[in-house]
C-alpha cells in the first residue's frame, strides 16, 4: 500500500513536471531569445544567452511605438477600473438593496445581467459606427465603452455579494441620521472591499489583454494602439529579426509576469469568482 | 403631534434615499443602455438591410441575409470548422483539467510552486500568447521535428492544413486550461475527505472512488466549465488571427474570423451582422443554460 502510494507519487512527479516543461519551454525561448543576437541565435534556439546580447531588448525600450502602446494599455485600463470603483459597487448597491422592495430594480438588475447572452460580435460591427458617429474611435472612447462592457459581470458579483452583507450597520448609520451618500461611502463601500479586489483584476487583465476591441477601434494610427495591437502589429514588420521580435513578446509580458508575482493569491481568486463574462 | 412629525421626517428621508439609489443606478445603467443594447438593436435593423457600411443608399431586405448564410458554403464550412474545434476544445479541457487538478491535489511536496507556475499562462494575453506559438511553429517545431525524425512535424506545422487547427488547438488549451483547472480543484476541495477514508477502509479501488466519489461532487463544476468553454470555442478568434489569419486556404476559419473578413475587409457589412445574430443565438441559449447550472451549483 506504501508502496503503491509512492510509486503513484513517482508517477505524479513526472507528469507534473511535464507539464511544467510544456509550459515554460516558450517563455524559455521567448526569454533567451529576446537576450541573443541574431547569429546566436540562429546557431542553436535552445541555448541559454551567453553572452548575453541587450540590443534588441534596448531597441524595443526605446522605440517610442511601445512607450505609447504602454500608456495606451494603462491609460484605458485606468479608466476601466475607474468605471468599476466609481460606477459598478455604487449601483450595485442600490440595486441590491432595492429588489426585495421595489419591481422597477428588479427588472433593471436583470436587463444588466441581459448581457451575458449577447456574444461580442453581434454588436461589434455597429458599434464601430457608433463610436465613429460620436468621435470615440481613440482611448478614451475605448475606455468609455469597456466600462459598459463590463457591466454584466461587475453587478451580477457586486449584488451577489452585497446579499451576503447584514444590512444592520447601514440601519445603524441610517438612524445616526446619515445620508444615503455618507452611508454608502463610510459603511457599505468598505465593506465591499474584497469583491472589490476580485473584480478589479478580473476587468483589469480583461482590458490589459484585449484584442478585438483595440483592433476595431484603434488600428489606424500607432498612437492609438495598445500593446496586444503594437505586437500584432510589430510581427508583421520585421519577421527575421529574432531578438527584436521576440523581446517585443517579453516588453509586452513583462508588467503582467511582475504583477503575477506580486498578486499571485489574489489573481487566482479573482479569476474563478463568478465566471460569466461572454 | 410630535409622532406625525417624525413619521413625516422619515418619509422625507426616504424620499431622499430613494433620489440618491437612483442617482446611483443612472450613470451606469446609461452607459450600458447606450454602448451594449443600443447597438444590439442597431445591429438587429442592420440585419435586414443589404448596407455594405459605406453606401449612403440601403435597402430593407428582410430575412434576405438570414436565407443566404445558409445558401452559402462559406458560413457552413465556418461552422462545421467552429463545432469540430468547440468539441475538441470542451472535451480536452474537462479530461485533462480533472487530471491535472487531481494531480495537483495530491499531498506531494512543491505543490504551491507547481500551482504557482501551472497558472501563469492565466494572466497573459492570448494575442501574445498565438503571436509566441507562431514563432514556435516557424522556428523551432521543424527543428525538434527533424531531430526526432518525426516527419509531420519538420515543418511549421501551421502551414499544414490538418495540423493547423490541432496546433491552435494545443495552444488554446496550453492557456485555456488554466482557469477549469482552478476550478475544478476548488471542486474537489469540497469533497469531505472521511468519505474517501471510509471508502478505501471498504477496499474500493481508485476508479471506484473516483467514480463514486470524486465525479459526483466535480459534476456542477463540470458544468460551469462545459458552458465556458463551450462558448469560449464558438467564439475563438484571437489564438486564429494570431497564428493562421484562418488559413492555409480556408482550413482554421472560424464563425468569428469569418465575420470579422466580411464586416471589416470585404464589406459585407449586413450580412456579417446576420450571421453574428445567427451565431449569437446559439451562444444565447448556451449562456441560458449556464445560468441555469450555475443555480443549480449554489444549491447544491
Amino acid at each position: 500500500m506504501i508502496e503503491g502510494r509512492k510509486q503513484n507519487n513517482v508517477l505524479t512527479y513526472i507528469i507534473l513536471i511535464f507539464g511544467l516543461l510544456l509550459i515554460v519551454f516558450p517563455l524559455y525561448i521567448t526569454i533567451v531569445t529576446a537576450f541573443k543576437s541574431n547569429v546566436q541565435s540562429s546557431q542553436s534556439f535552445f541555448t541559454p544567452p551567453i553572452p548575453i546580447y541587450l540590443d534588441g531588448f534596448k531597441e524595443v525600450l526605446s522605440n517610442e511605438r511601445y512607450w505609447r502602446a504602454f500608456f495606451n494599455t494603462v491609460y484605458v485600463t485606468a479608466i476601466v477600473l475607474a468605471g468599476n470603483i466609481v460606477i459598478m459597487p455604487a449601483m450595485s448597491y442600490a440595486v441590491a438593496r432595492k429588489i426585495p422592495v421595489s419591481k422597477a430594480y428588479r427588472i433593471v438588475y436583470y436587463f444588466l445581467l441581459l448581457g451575458i447572452f449577447i456574444p461580442f460580435q453581434v454588436k461589434m460591427m455597429p458599434l464601430v459606427k457608433l463610436l465613429s458617429s460620436l468621435n470615440m474611435m481613440n482611448p478614451t472612447g475605448l475606455g468609455i465603452l469597456c466600462i459598459s462592457s463590463s457591466t454584466c459581470e461587475s453587478v451580477f458579483l457586486f449584488v451577489g455579494f452585497m446579499g451576503a452583507i447584514p444590512p444592520d450597520m447601514e440601519e445603524a448609520a441610517w438612524i445616526d441620521g446619515a445620508s444615503t451618500l455618507k452611508t454608502y461611502t463610510s459603511v457599505v463601500f468598505p465593506l465591499l472591499k474584497p469583491m472589490l479586489a476580485t473584480v478589479l483584476i478580473k476587468q483589469g487583465l480583461w482590458m490589459w489583454n484585449d484584442f478585438m476591441l483595440p483592433l476595431i477601434t484603434l488600428n489606424r494610427g500607432w498612437k492609438d494602439w495598445t500593446l496586444t495591437l503594437f505586437q500584432y502589429n510589430f510581427q508583421t514588420e520585421y519577421t527575421i529579426n529574432y531578438s527584436l521580435t521576440f523581446s517585443t513578446f517579453l516588453a509586452s509580458m513583462l508588467p503582467l509576469l511582475i504583477f503575477y508575482c506580486i498578486m499571485q493569491k489574489s489573481i487566482v481568486g479573482g479569476l474563478t469568482a463568478g465566471a460569466v463574462k461572454s | 403631534m410630535g409622532n406625525k412629525k417624525e413619521s413625516g421626517s422619515t418619509s422625507r428621508r426616504q424620499k431622499s434615499r430613494d433620489r440618491a439609489f437612483l442617482l446611483f443606478t443612472a450613470p451606469g445603467f446609461l452607459l450600458y443602455l447606450f454602448f451594449f443594447i443600443t447597438p444590439v438593436l442597431m445591429g438587429i435593423y442592420y440585419s435586414l438591410t443589404d448596407w455594405d457600411g459605406i453606401s449612403k443608399k440601403y435597402n430593407i431586405i428582410g430575412l434576405g441575409n438570414y436565407v443566404k448564410i445558409f445558401r452559402t458554403s462559406q458560413f457552413m464550412d465556418s461552422l462545421i470548422f467552429t463545432l469540430k474545434y468547440t468539441i475538441l476544445l470542451v472535451v480536452f479541457t474537462i479530461v485533462l483539467g480533472i487530471i491535472i487538478a487531481m494531480l495537483l491535489n495530491r499531498k506531494i511536496k512543491g505543490k504551491g510552486f507547481f500551482r504557482a507556475i501551472y497558472f501563469i499562462p492565466a494572466v497573459l494575453s492570448s494575442m501574445t500568447i498565438g503571436l509566441i506559438f507562431n514563432k514556435l511553429c516557424y522556428y523551432i517545431i521543424p527543428i525538434i521535428g527533424k531531430a526526432l525524425n518525426i516527419a509531420a512535424l519538420s515543418q511549421n506545422p501551421l502551414a499544414d492544413k490538418k495540423l493547423a487547427m490541432w496546433t491552435i488547438l494545443f495552444v488554446n488549451l496550453w492557456q485555456g486550461l488554466c482557469i477549469p483547472t482552478l476550478l475544478f480543484l476548488a471542486g474537489l476541495q469540497s469533497v469531505p475527505t472521511d468519505l474517501y477514508e471510509g471508502a478505501v477502509l471498504d477496499g474500493a479501488t481508485s476508479w471506484d472512488v473516483f467514480r463514486y466519489i470524486t465525479l459526483p461532487f466535480l459534476l456542477p463544476v463540470v458544468s460551469v466549465v462545459f458552458v465556458l468553454t463551450l462558448k469560449s470555442g464558438l467564439m475563438v478568434f484571437d489564438y486564429i488571427m494570431a497564428m493562421t489569419g484562418g488559413g492555409p486556404g480556408s482550413a482554421t476559419r472560424s464563425v468569428a474570423m469569418l465575420i470579422y473578413k466580411h464586416g471589416f475587409t470585404q464589406n459585407k457589412y449586413a450580412f456579417s451582422i446576420a450571421e453574428a445574430i445567427v451565431m449569437g443565438i446559439i451562444v444565447a441559449a448556451i449562456s441560458a443554460a449556464q445560468i441555469y447550472f450555475t443555480d443549480k451549483k449554489k444549491a447544491v
